[in-house]
């Protein structure tokens, strides 16, 4: 049983950990802008976006059924409560319990993953179903590989850098540029464009479900990069410290995934398998250092 | 620690080269193979305080990192040739062979060889497994360049199983070996020219009939 200021500790966290989400996407954008030598909007421009979006009428469409309503809901709720797990994993050092609780945080992360494939495909709109279908088809490859990554992480511990946490750091990497769908995979920046995954899955949603939605999709990406964070800045968890250098590890990670972003090309949609059954060979890789002890 | 991130590093890089499908690919992949080559070098001689190792460390980077890729490229362009590798095994039964290759070295580096250092016996066993990836990729790779790619792979993956097991071979050896190196290289892209423009293609698998 957990002692009860933990629990306190680990919602403290998760709200502040939401109101902060849409802050490291804009920080992201900004980054990406002026490398590209544009101004770009402020950092705080998510924050405005989901002001305006609050405030704005909700246009449903006779066809949608109780689905469309209740999922960006249920979606939202998965989220915050994978990143409650996430965190609760988080507190002491990495063991079979944490493997555990993590992969019962994909499994949320997966019940609202599901809630949204079939809001995408409730009214029927051509771009709706497609958008699933694709999201769904990205994210049958990308489950497992992050769930290897996990193993490799509770098996090896969190301590120090070992050659299988830093390989399976680089799946989640690679995990992570799909999940929340970076360059290589999808472009976060386009709108009703052929090639694109998340937006189109989310094309019908207005207003406040919207809103709902894409403070979801913030808080999502912060959760993946949480998961980075363990294998990237390992032993610096915990404590005065960990609370004080934690920005700067995110900071770190929204640099790397912006120059990632920057520096390739998005792919074909079917060359995206090659890409993650990389990431996968990788993890597995990882699965086998960490079973000799690297 | 250090060590373990350059060794990481290195492994990636080298299924990135079991990967890739294209010559230019391949050739960047050996590029940061290289890179992380020099960096281990690098790392060896500060903790060895081997003036010695600082200068091989130079030699890796300007030769293997700018010099090999640059020349490769050149040739690539000057014959222009089409991009593909010629693969007989499809990428991702070669990670799947690739994987096998790296657990049986795991295995030989830790029953076989008795070092202590965890981390130490990890890097000969990625040096086992780069020796072998090279050759598996000069096997399963139809075109002359990825021949020579899987060549210097091979000898990369020397050069670190030297310097795992013995801190690195005599230096007078090691400019040998890399002049070695460079004269092949600049032999084979004369080789490759000459040979595409007999048989108007550099593939391999087609040699085997004689041509008047």
């Amino acid at each position: 049983m957990m002692p009860i200021n933990n629990l306190i500790l680990v919602t403290g966290q998760v709200i502040l950990l939401v109101l902060f989400a849409p802050l490291v996407s804009g920080f992201i954008r900004k980054i990406k802008n002026n490398l590209r030598m544009r101004k770009g909007p402020s950092v705080l421009q998510p924050y405005y976006n989901v002001q305006k979006l609050i405030s704005k009428d909700e246009v449903i469409s006779r066809h949608a059924s109780w689905i469309f309503l209740a999922a960006p809901v249920i979606v939202f709720a998965s989220i915050i409560c994978a990143l409650f797990l996430v965190l609760l994993a988080q507190l002491g050092p990495f063991g079979n319990n944490d493997m555990a609780i993590l992969i019962a945080a994909f499994f949320v992360l997966g019940l609202g993953r599901f809630f949204l494939a079939l809001a995408g495909l409730d009214t029927a709109s051509s771009f709706g179903g497609m958008g699933s279908s694709r999201e769904m088809f990205i994210s049958s490859f990308a489950e497992p590989i992050a769930f290897v990554a996990v193993f490799v992480l509770c098996m090896s511990g969190a301590d120090t850098f070992r050659i299988s946490t830093l390989l399976a750091g680089f799946a989640i990497l690679m995990v992570t540029l799909a999940e929340t769908s970076r360059v290589p995979v999808d472009n976060q920046e386009t709108h009703l464009e052929l090639t694109m995954v998340h937006e189109a899955m989310v094309l019908e949603y207005s207003g406040r479900s919207l809103a709902l939605i894409e403070l979801a999709s913030h808080t999502k990406q912060i959760i993946f990069f949480i998961l980075l964070s363990w294998y990237f800045f390992p032993s610096m968890t915990g404590g005065v410290w960990g609370w004080v250098i934690f920005p700067g590890k995110i900071a770190i990670i929204s640099l790397a995934i912006a120059l990632i972003e920057l520096s390739v090309a998005k792919m074909r949609l079917f060359r995206v398998v090659d890409f993650l059954s990389f990431s996968f060979f990788i993890a597995l890789l990882a699965s086998i250092a960490a079973g000799l002890g690297i | 620690m250090m060590l373990s991130i350059i060794l990481s590093g290195f492994l990636v890089a080298t299924f990135l080269l079991v990967v890739a499908k294209r010559i230019t690919a391949l050739i960047r992949s050996f590029r940061i193979q290289a890179i992380f080559l020099s960096l281990y070098a690098l790392y060896m001689g500060l903790s060895q305080r081997h003036l010695e190792m600082f200068i091989v460390c130079g030699l890796i980077f300007v030769l293997k990192a700018i010099v090999i890729p640059f020349v490769l490229l050149r040739i690539i362009r000057r014959i222009n040739v089409e991009e593909d590798l010629g693969l007989l095994v499809n990428p991702q039964l070669s990670l799947i062979i690739a994987l096998g290759f790296t657990y049986l070295s795991y295995l030989f580096a830790h029953n076989a060889m008795a070092l202590t250092d965890p981390v130490e016996s990890a890097a000969l066993a990625v040096s086992i497994t780069v020796v072998c990836l090279g050759f598996f990729i000069m096997v399963s790779r139809m075109k002359a360049v990825a021949q020579i790619i899987g060549l210097l792979v091979m000898e990369n993956g020397i050069f670190l199983a030297a310097s795992a097991i013995s801190g690195g071979m005599p230096f007078f050896v090691e400019i040998a070996f890399f002049f070695d190196i460079f004269v092949f290289v600049i032999i084979i892209e004369v080789f490759v020219y000459k040979v595409n423009r007999l048989f108007t293609h550099i593939d391999t698998s087609k040699m085997k009939s004689l041509k008047g």
